[in-house]
């Protein structure tokens, strides 16, 4: 019952949602919940198909506050739970995230992004960024990784389950319905193989013994009575994400020593623009680019460094300036020049950024 | 830089421009090549033009869509007005011969950097059998590009097909024959 989903390295060639069950199988998911939607069905089919071979679970939700919930509950019982949603899923989903923020609860959501506002298109965009980012009545306890290409949807739904149970910071990956639908090859592992240790999980609620006398009582809470008791619990949940940041953050960057203009972008649209910072560099060009691939916590003081050497900084995103507020809270005093490239709800290629940026220059 | 070969295919539903681009792209990843394959999807059900964007290089492929295509392929008078907008004067721009009402909308001399008409369908339907119109296009992409080995092309449609051709061998000859005819008609 208990076999390993993948042993050896494999090389596949499938959807990024496909991708997302792998992972979640080699990190040693135990549960899904969910409920149906564009264009990240597929994360779930994939899932229960697999899951029967290897003493998985899965719950289907009447909706995603529910699915949402749900996953909050599975985590206070000690499972390794995750969910999945994109859009207006992704609306309803921040009202139990917001409660996991508030009670440290380590909880997994794929969101594969849509276009919006609203149910607008099942297809593709960057314009959950906000939401993923700082959505709910919070303070955006939560982390958030961007992955570009398969291998790091593999790679960053693994590590989404140990940085969550280590931190017990609520985690997200945060692709895209591109990534979601499109083929490209992966190399698929079990993360021990590789020397990476699946973080133990640990029950919230029913542990053994009895409270007071062979434990200390489980007291969780979302709800305060004072102001200065809020303000306390906060005051510590701020510490120990600020203790986190550094630990957590990731980024990349290329070419940006002695950049006249560096792009910056993040997930998909990332792909285009490391092509074309080959294509301007073999021109003669001074152009790099930085990529943030944490998107929260954010790598502010690393963008702020070539943002303070850099003419130009050139935002590209598939939103109206969602990366954009990001970076500007980021680099805040910083003396180059922003130009945005916002392209809301569809895609970015290489010959768009190339053309963009000759502009700019 | 050697850049990735953009391909892209446009049909109606049922015409099969999804299962030739998957089929393409699962026999480079064989060969050990880097492909990535996007199809268009919306939320009708059926009535859209069906769109397949396809790419296939040595190193890792960027963005997964892109402006202007390599090859592209257009099976119906809508899928020439639907994918006006990938064409350069670098695009070797295939069509169905069959196709009617169309001629505004093909390029025109310089706009594309050759304009083919292929008998797809008759050939299929006269000498072949319609249920290998996919595979006879997927022979013309090939022919095309070389993106891939024919013999690659074959080994794939082994694997996705080979059960049918288990129980019905005639099937697997029906078929590469549809690849090479297919590959003839862009010599």
């Amino acid at each position: 019952m208990s076999e390993k989903p993948i042993t050896g390295e494999k090389r596949a060639f499938m959807t990024g949602n496909e991708v997302v069950a792998w992972a979640a199988l080699a990190a040693g998911a135990d549960i899904m919940y969910g409920y149906p939607i564009t264009p990240q069905n597929e994360i779930m089919h994939y899932w229960t198909r697999q899951i029967p071979k290897y003493g998985r679970k899965f719950l289907q939700t009447e909706d995603e506050l529910s699915a949402g919930f749900t996953t909050v509950g599975g985590v206070l019982a000690g499972l390794r739970a995750f969910t999945a949603t994109a859009g207006p899923g992704n609306t309803l989903m921040q009202e139990p995230m917001s409660m996991a923020e508030m009670m440290r609860l380590p909880t997994v959501t794929i969101v594969q992004q849509r276009g919006g506002p609203s149910t607008a298109t099942v297809i593709y965009s960057q314009q959950e960024v906000t939401l993923t980012t700082m959505g709910g009545n919070g303070e955006g306890l939560r982390i958030v990784y961007s992955p570009s290409n398969h291998q790091e949807l593999f790679d960053y739904t693994i590590k989404a389950f140990n940085t969550a149970w280590k931190y017990r910071f609520p985690t997200f990956v945060l692709g895209d319905g591109y990534q979601a639908k499109m083929r490209e090859s992966v190399t698929l592992y079990d993360p021990a193989e590789r020397g990476i240790e699946m973080v133990p999980t640990e029950k919230y609620v029913g542990k053994p013994g009895t409270p007071g006398v062979d434990r200390d009582p489980g007291h969780y809470r979302n709800t305060y009575n004072t102001e200065e008791e809020l303000f306390e619990v906060l005051q510590k949940h701020f510490a120990d994400y600020e203790k986190m940041a550094p630990e957590v953050v990731e980024y990349a960057q290329e070419a940006v020593e002695d950049a006249d203009l560096v792009i910056v972008a993040h997930g998909v649209v990332f792909r285009g623009v490391r092509d074309a910072v080959k294509e301007l560099r073999a021109e003669g060009l001074k152009v790099g680019y930085f990529r943030p691939i944490t998107l929260r916590p954010f790598p502010a003081e690393q963008l702020k460094a070539v943002a303070n050497k850099a003419k130009k900084l050139l935002i590209a995103e598939s939103a109206q300036g969602q990366l954009a507020r990001l970076i500007k809270d980021a680099i805040y005093g910083a003396s180059a020049e922003i130009v945005p490239m916002f392209r809301p709800g569809v895609g970015i290629t290489t010959e768009q950024i190339v053309a963009k940026v000759k502009e700019a220059l | 830089m050697a850049k990735a070969v953009k391909i892209c295919l446009a049909g109606e539903g049922g015409q099969g421009v999804q299962s030739v681009a998957e089929i393409i792209a699962d026999a480079a990843n064989a060969e050990g090549r880097e492909a990535l394959y996007i199809p268009n999807f919306g939320v009708e059900q059926r009535g859209g033009v069906s769109i397949a964007y396809l790419q296939i290089a040595d190193q890792p492929i960027g963005a997964p869509k892109f402006d202007k295509a390599d090859i592209l392929v257009a099976l119906s008078d809508r899928a020439v007005r639907r994918c006006k907008q990938y064409v350069d004067e670098n695009t070797v721009y295939v069509y169905d011969a069959s196709i009617e009402g169309v001629e505004d909308d093909l390029p025109k001399e310089g706009e594309a950097k050759k304009v083919l008409a292929i008998p797809a369908l008759e050939i299929s339907k006269n000498e072949l059998h319609p249920r290998v119109f996919n595979i006879l296009i997927m022979g013309a992409v090939i022919g095309a590009t070389g993106v891939i080995p024919v013999d690659a092309a074959k080994a794939a449609i082994e694997k996705k097909l080979g059960y049918k051709f288990e129980q019905n061998p005639q099937l697997r000859e029906l078929n590469f024959k549809a690849i090479d005819r297919g590959i003839e008609l862009m010599k």
